[in-house]
């Protein structure tokens, strides 16, 4: 114990903590003035919210300290990331707590302005300034043995990756590789400063701890205060809106480039493809490298798997479709088509509104598939449905493709048009075989009244209700879970089900949630056919893990992709239940 | 100076090697896997551009491979090399020794199955190259009844990036412009279309097939892709298209539509073409030593290609191909 109440080498700590703590204020006010005005409001309403603020509390202290969710997916990541993270607070707290509970400057004459600064560097290098209880001591070196249990794993992650189970780690420029450093000499240094209490290991401490501040806002670890804001934030229920501001910008400082996206991604199966993730997507818009940004944007098939992996639940393909909408696209499209555009009903008369009736909307994917209409009509008629098409004789997009590629008003154009020839039929129930619109008309249309399906849990519902009688076969069918209708909407066990009415369904090596995307998606505006192929061939591979006979899609464009590279046959579900029928 | 060359396949290209060769004082080895000499040209009708019935050439090139010894049927299962040449194992067991090995294996038909939106095995009355000219053939095919309008669409799988095939298949320009004439002589109060991207005259007294087609069979030619087709109640075709020349959509209604179907590797030799450690090119076909001198040879001593099996080819092209490569072979032998 030194009996004095100051030492130079606070300093460089002092330093740090008044830039981070100045530029953290800074950055939270700008980003909230950043909001719109309506979201604005939205968010300070919801801190003051019961619910949400409930949800806050969980989450801050789930995801912040303990990392709950990298638990869940890799236990020995989210041991690496919470022994740093929960053990540097646990240390923090219990300094300031010897500090308010031994009271080591009772006594001494500090008063006013001093006093309050020596508790701003006190509780950090207490042990050279006053003596623990053997209670704190222990739990002080126990905290700080489980830093660097921690910082062991990483270190030993940096070595190599394999060890932890992760394939691909995100490549870092000079200002993070040297903040890393700091931050992994931070606590050895504490520790052997207070066990043999040399000055230099104190002067080392306090400016790792300098170095460690000074880069934090310019340098992934940013995410540490900014994750905090971004779980207030996404509770508000806010969406980013501009690609560097506000929402977003809050999201892109909360990236901590943990990679753990990369080897999620569809796009990662070669070293110069897992370039296109979403870790450096962030990395780049953050660092202002907006021509990389964009081309990302643009490249990234917005399969959701690494919004659906990410241990911060960072909405990354939200930005993306910002930074879309953020570009001016030289299309002028003329829309003048939909005022003469009608259903069939219309032309001939004959609506009925009092019997219930079923629309099926093909869409453009599938009316380039005949091969699914077909046997939507065959098991609509089998069934005995009352039903009509919207789009029989070509109809109007659902709107889906506009909206990729951040065409608003355009879209809404069509969806207008759509809505209205849907509500003009009078039916109660609208079947869509296809994902992509699927989803869209989930998202955007207001069909108040009527029942958006798709034909996975249409064919389901037959089948249970008896309408639609099949008979099971000794064919082993794959299922491949289409991006958009199992991630976005988390329609996994309707067409499981209906399957295993008609023949054995194995089990894929990714499945539901960690599908993998067919590679033929719409969200991609840059892919080459070649690149394209490569992601088809690793999402087959993945599909025929357990030697299926057959492979069924429930995504038009995913059979298309599918039967280029496939060995065996390709159906849509839609397909097997006319095959099947008894 | 007797030594055995193996010829894999027995299309146009393998017999026209094989006579050559013959005559060079060479023992040429024809294995055939179907049970027929004569290949794909062998289903043909007539030839473009002047209309030449195919059976013509096909039986003068038989009648001069009726001494070379042939196994039809057959198929190469195995085949290694050493220093004496090449030891092949036949699907009949049988053994062959040969000094050089000419692979002729020629091409397949693209599947018009992948092209879903054309409706191939989905509707009746869609129809591909190969059948019309079977119909010519003989006469018979119960989809063509009467039609009163008739469509062509280039291009089935060929320069066509969503089936991954990015080449042009080089002779279905002609050929449709061929079969087009040909139809409308069938029925001569039909309307016949024809849908194209470009259309590729490359050869001699083609561009004059295509004004003939045009000012004398009445055909007419639209610029633009067939997007989708569909049946209608009656059974009938209609299709979705674009005409780029006026810039607009357009609809019609056809009794019956042709598909022209694009050439693509014929895969079923690829393992005897792994085992001789020949890679395929960038469209998929077998990648022979360059593209200008060494347009015959490939990565493997000894080991030569002709024909279609490298790229898409018309007839004239495999027969200048054929002789060529028996030209090499027959140095390769001398200078050993």
């Amino acid at each position: 114990m030194n009996s004095q109440i100051f030492h130079p080498f606070v300093l460089p700590f002092v330093l740090g903590m008044a830039f981070v703590l100045t530029y953290c204020f800074v950055g939270l006010f700008k980003v909230i003035l950043q909001l719109p005005k309506d979201d604005r409001r939205q968010f300070l309403r919801s801190l003051v919210t019961p619910k949400t603020a409930w949800a806050n509390i969980r989450d801050l202290f789930g995801d912040c300290l303990f990392h709950v969710k990298i638990w869940k997916r890799n236990p020995l990541l989210g041991y690496m990331h919470s022994a740093i993270a929960f053990g540097w607070f646990m240390i923090i707290v219990i300094g300031h707590v010897m500090l308010f509970t031994l009271k080591p400057l009772e006594g001494v004459e500090v008063e006013g302005f001093a006093r309050t600064f020596t508790n701003f560097y006190y509780p950090i290098f207490f042990k050279y300034f006053a003596e623990e209880t053997p209670v704190f001591a222990f739990l002080m070196d126990f905290f700080l043995l489980m830093i660097i249990s921690g910082i062991l794993i990483a270190v030993a992650k940096k070595i190599h990756s394999k060890i932890v189970g992760v394939k691909r780690v995100t490549k870092f420029g000079f200002a993070d590789n040297m903040i890393r450093f700091a931050l992994w000499t931070i606590f050895p240094f504490r520790l052997i400063a207070e066990k043999t209490n040399i000055m230099a290991f104190w002067w080392l401490y306090s400016f790792d701890l300098l170095i460690f501040m000074f880069m934090l806002p310019f340098t992934r670890y940013m995410h540490i205060p900014t994750e905090a804001l971004f779980i207030l934030m996404r509770h508000a229920g806010l969406n980013a809106r501009e690609p560097r501001k506000g929402y977003a910008l809050a999201q892109l400082y909360s990236c901590p480039s943990c990679g753990l996206c990369i080897d999620a991604c569809p796009m990662s199966v070669n070293d110069k493809m897992s370039g296109n993730t979403s870790a450096y997507f962030m990395k780049k818009l953050r660092n202002k490298d907006s021509e990389e940004a964009k081309r990302i944007a643009e490249t990234c098939l917005m399969c959701g798997k690494c919004v659906m992996i990410c241990p911060v639940s960072i909405e990354s393909c939200d930005i993306k479709f910002s930074q879309r909408a953020a570009v001016p696209y030289e299309i002028h499209s003329d829309h003048s088509y939909l005022d003469v555009i009608s259903t069939e009903a219309e032309r001939s008369g004959e609506i009925s509104s009092t019997k219930p009736k079923t629309l099926y909307f093909a869409g453009c994917m599938t009316q380039l598939t005949p091969k699914i209409m077909r046997a939507m009509q065959q098991i609509m008629e089998s069934a005995g449905e009352e039903y009509d098409f919207l789009d029989k004789d070509g109809g109007i997009c659902c709107g889906r493709p506009m909206l990729l590629s951040g065409k608003v008003a355009e879209a809404q154009a069509m969806i207008a048009k759509n809505t209205e020839l849907i509500k003009k039929s009078g039916a109660t129930k609208l079947v869509l075989s296809c994902p992509i619109c699927y989803k869209v008309f989930k998202d955007e249309y207001h069909l108040e009244g009527v029942e958006i399906q798709h034909h996975t849990q249409y064919i389901n519902e037959l089948v249970k209700n008896g309408k639609l009688k099949v008979k099971k076969a000794d064919v082993n069918y794959v299922y491949h879970d289409p991006c958009e209708l199992g991630r976005a909407y988390g329609v996994y066990d309707e067409p499981r089900e209906a399957i295993e009415n008609v023949g054995n369904l194995l089990k894929a090596k990714s499945e539901k949630e960690l599908s993998i995307c067919c590679g033929g998606s719409l969200g991609s505006f840059n892919l080459t056919q070649k690149e394209r192929d490569e992601i088809t061939s690793n999402s087959v591979a993945d599909l025929m893990f357990n030697n299926p006979d057959e492979i069924v899609t429930a995504c038009p464009l995913c059979l298309k992709t599918f039967a280029r590279k496939s060995p065996v046959p390709v159906k849509d579900i839609a397909e097997l239940f006319v095959v099947h029928q008894a | 100076m007797k030594e055995n060359i193996l010829i894999i396949g027995g299309g146009a290209a393998g017999m026209e090697a094989a006579t050559q060769l013959q005559k060079m004082g060479l023992t040429p080895i024809i294995v055939e896997k179907s049970e027929n000499l004569g290949g794909h040209i062998a289903q043909w009708d007539r030839l473009f551009p002047a209309f030449h019935p195919a059976k013509d050439v096909v039986d003068q090139m038989l009648s001069q491979v009726k001494d070379i010894k042939t196994y039809l049927n057959t198929e190469v299962a195995d085949i290694q090399k050493d220093n004496d040449g090449f030891h092949a194992v036949l699907s009949n067991n049988e053994k062959i020794d040969a000094k050089a090995v000419i692979l002729a294996t020629g091409f397949d038909i693209f599947k018009a199955e992948r092209k879903q939106e054309y409706g191939y095995g989905i509707y009746n009355n869609v129809m591909t190259s190969v059948e019309l000219e079977k119909f010519f053939r003989t006469g018979k095919d119960e989809r063509i009844n009467n039609p009163k309008k008739i469509g062509f669409v280039h291009c089935v799988g060929a320069r066509d990036v969503k089936v991954c095939n990015t080449y042009c298949s080089k002779v279905c320009c002609t050929t449709a412009l061929k079969q087009a004439c040909e139809i409308k002589e069938v029925f001569p109060d039909a309307e016949v279309y024809t849908f194209y991207m470009d259309l590729r005259m490359f050869g001699p007294g083609y561009e004059d097939l295509y004004l003939k087609t045009q000012k004398d069979f009445d055909v007419k030619c639209v610029r633009g892709r067939v997007c989708e087709v569909s049946e209608n109640m009656d059974g009938k075709l209609v299709i979705k298209a674009e005409d780029t020349l006026f810039g607009k959509p357009l609809k019609m209604t056809l009794d019956v539509l042709i598909l022209m179907c694009a050439m693509e590797k014929n895969k079923s030799i690829d393992t005897i073409q792994q085992k001789l450690g020949i890679a395929d090119n960038s469209d998929g076909f077998m990648q022979n030593k360059d593209m200008y001198l060494g347009m015959n040879g490939t990565a493997q001593d000894g080991v030569f290609v002709a024909g279609a099996c490298t790229a898409p080819k018309s007839l004239p092209d495999t027969i200048g191909e054929a002789r060529s490569v028996a030209t090499q072979v027959f140095n390769y032998i001398n200078n050993k």
